[in-house]
């Protein structure tokens, strides 16, 4: 890397010499390094290859006497019955997220862009943004409150409008779509204020020529806003495909009850409940390793047909 | 022919215009009012809330509720923990994602590339909520509160935002500090730190945030209830109202002014409203935030 290319073609020992040089001279950037290697390596790296106790029987009392056991414990996941309803709740939950949660921020910023009012359009961004920042236990907290089954508010405003009293945090008919909506107000300020900021670079020559040549504002909308920010927008849909097996950990451990476990329970609180709960460390980390496998190539797939496509990629 | 398109337009304008304002009043309306629900149910007499209407104005207004969590001393003991927690997080978690991103940042550094990619794997792939655990057991940091703050120290997409940042200071404001022999280490420290103020402070935001509302760690590694962080505080009074509420010194039975919806409520806004304080004069920098790192690292 330090090699510059234009030399001729060096020996490897020279080489090593040069690069070890420069070592000597950057000593200090290396210096300035050592916490963060020492950080990824220990707190990163480190549970990386405690990932091989998915390949084992691990013996918590005494892990040196820990049996290999090849791929047991995943033929093991798969073949329990209760880990493919999990794998289709995790799918179902997140897809469901994705398709119905993703358009929106883009409409809202579309929609914002058109405000005059800069004030006002400060003032909704500010309000947007604020559950973003608020913890999934606070907003439990609140969802709690206003879902009571005997004095929530949104059960009373239900029951007057239907004259039923719908229990949706123990429903397994509404727990889903209560997860979703939740969601996107959880969510929508920061996917908002993100495309807003790809708008707001928009050159606005772009906009004059538009409209020197007719074009309406729904016209410039759709021709000059949409293309400009698509590149955005490829870039979240590449992370939200990587996450796909994510469906919300906090928001679902928070919420959830045994009445809801059928449609609700994750791949997470599945590791959660298994691992730490039941302390069947070499199942569990199974289960959580095959998540981030999938969502590993899940990502590196997407991005390389971002780019395919002609899209800038992730990486 | 151009003044009648101007009218047309303007007309058509005028009526999505004021959709347009509607629809974003209504927004923050809905933005807003969970907030102001739980707060006014905080405030409100138990017979209000058990028959429910408390909607824009508390109920019976009293301070019953409040008086009985304040006593709880887990309360405090959690606000003190995750003071200190998120304080020390954000200082060391910032101050280390700079020393990692600056030598990133210099593209004749050997293997700086390698290393780059080595902290780029880690957004891509981990080890997990287990092997993580396990880890942490093995360093005999279970019912520490140094297991609180080292897990969530630097994230690589951090170092990515900051390693561009540096990367566009220009190098010539280093290189008179290399003439006069300065090193790397006090060019970082007294040349490029002081420059990348605005993104040391974004970044140290929003690790902050991220240590403020952690509970997870708590309830991974935590054990004793004196050293639990206030989110896990809270977790535990919203899902075990009952133990929360006997702690507080009420007892389930006794008629008082205080059952498990003012409890809950109470607890709710005690911890949101430090952020809700904080919140409007360090929004500029969450926005700021979504804009260096949003579109690309």
């Amino acid at each position: 890397m330090a090699v510059s290319k234009k030399a001729a073609p060096e020996s490897f020992k020279t080489r090593c010499q040069r690069t070890w040089r420069e070592m000597v001279k950057y000593r200090w950037l290396y210096f300035l390094l050592i916490p963060g290697i020492l950080f990824f390596a220990i707190f990163k790296y480190v549970p990386m290859y405690g990932l091989k106790i998915a390949f084992m029987d691990y013996n918590q009392y005494d892990p040196s006497k820990s049996l290999w056991v090849g791929l047991d414990q995943f033929v093991k996941l798969f073949s329990k019955r209760s880990f493919i309803p999990v794998l289709r709740n995790t799918v179902v939950i997140s897809l469901l997220k994705l398709i119905i949660g993703f358009p929106i921020p883009v409409i809202l910023a579309l929609m914002m862009n058109e405000m005059r009012s800069l004030k006002f359009k400060k003032v909704s961004q500010t309000l947007l943004y604020l559950p973003h920042f608020i913890s999934w236990v606070i907003l439990a907290g609140i969802i709690m409150t206003l879902l009571d089954p005997d004095n929530g508010l949104i059960t009373q405003v239900i029951a007057r409008l239907t004259g039923e009293r719908v229990m949706v945090l123990t429903s397994p008919k509404w727990f889903v779509p209560m997860l979703i909506v939740t969601d996107i107000y959880k969510g929508m300020g920061w996917g908002t204020i993100l495309y807003f900021a790809a708008i707001s670079g928009i050159d606005p020559q772009l906009y004059e020529a538009a409209s020197i040549d007719g074009a309406g504002k729904w016209k410039q909308a759709l021709n000059i806003t949409l293309p400009s920010i698509i590149p955005t927008i490829v870039v979240c849909f590449i992370l939200n495909c990587g996450n796909i097996l994510n469906a919300g950990f906090d928001q679902i451990f928070m919420l959830y009850s045994t009445h809801v476990y059928d449609v609700a329970d994750i791949i997470d609180t599945y590791v959660y409940r298994m691992g730490i709960e039941n302390a069947d460390y070499s199942f569990s980390t199974a289960a959580g390793m095959f998540k981030s496998v999938v969502a590993f190539i899940l990502i590196v797939v997407v991005n390389n047909i971002a780019k395919k496509t002609g899209n800038e990629g992730l990486y | 022919m151009q003044k009648h398109m101007a009218i047309k337009r303007s007309r058509g304008e005028v009526a999505f215009s004021v959709f347009n304002y509607i629809f974003f009043i209504l927004l923050c309306i809905i933005m807003v009012y969970p907030f102001w629900h739980v707060i006014m149910m905080s405030l409100s007499s138990v017979e209000a809330t058990a028959k429910g209407g408390v909607f824009l104005w508390p109920k019976g207004f009293n301070l019953d509720t409040y008086a009985k969590v304040f006593k709880d001393p887990s309360i405090w003991n959690g606000y003190l923990t995750t003071i200190v927690v998120t304080i020390s997080g954000a200082f060391f978690g910032t101050l280390f994602t700079a020393t990692t991103a600056y030598p990133l940042s210099k593209k004749d550094l050997p293997f700086s590339k390698t290393m780059l990619l080595l902290v780029l794997f880690t957004m891509l792939f981990s080890g997990g909520m287990i092997p993580g655990y396990l880890l942490m057991k093995n360093l005999g940091l279970i019912d520490n509160r140094l297991s609180l703050v080292l897990p969530g120290l630097v994230s690589a997409y951090n170092v990515i935002i900051m390693k561009s940042f540096f990367q566009s200071i220009p190098e010539s404001l280093e290189e008179s500090a290399k003439i006069d022999g300065a090193t790397e280490v006090t060019i970082f420290w007294k040349i490029i730190l002081p420059l990348s103020k605005a993104t040391i402070a974004t970044i140290a935001l929003f690790t902050a945030v991220g240590y403020w509302n952690d509970y997870f760690s708590t309830v991974l590694y935590i054990n004793t209830k004196e050293k639990w962080a206030l989110q896990a505080v809270l977790r535990y009074m919203l899902t075990n109202t009952n133990q929360a509420m006997q702690s507080a010194g009420v007892t389930v039975a006794a008629a008082t002014n205080v059952t498990a919806a003012t409890i809950k409520s109470a607890s709710v806004v005690i911890a949101t409203v430090p952020i809700l304080c904080v919140y409007p004069f360090v929004q500029k920098y969450f926005v700021k935030g979504v804009m260096i790192g949003g579109v690309k690292g």
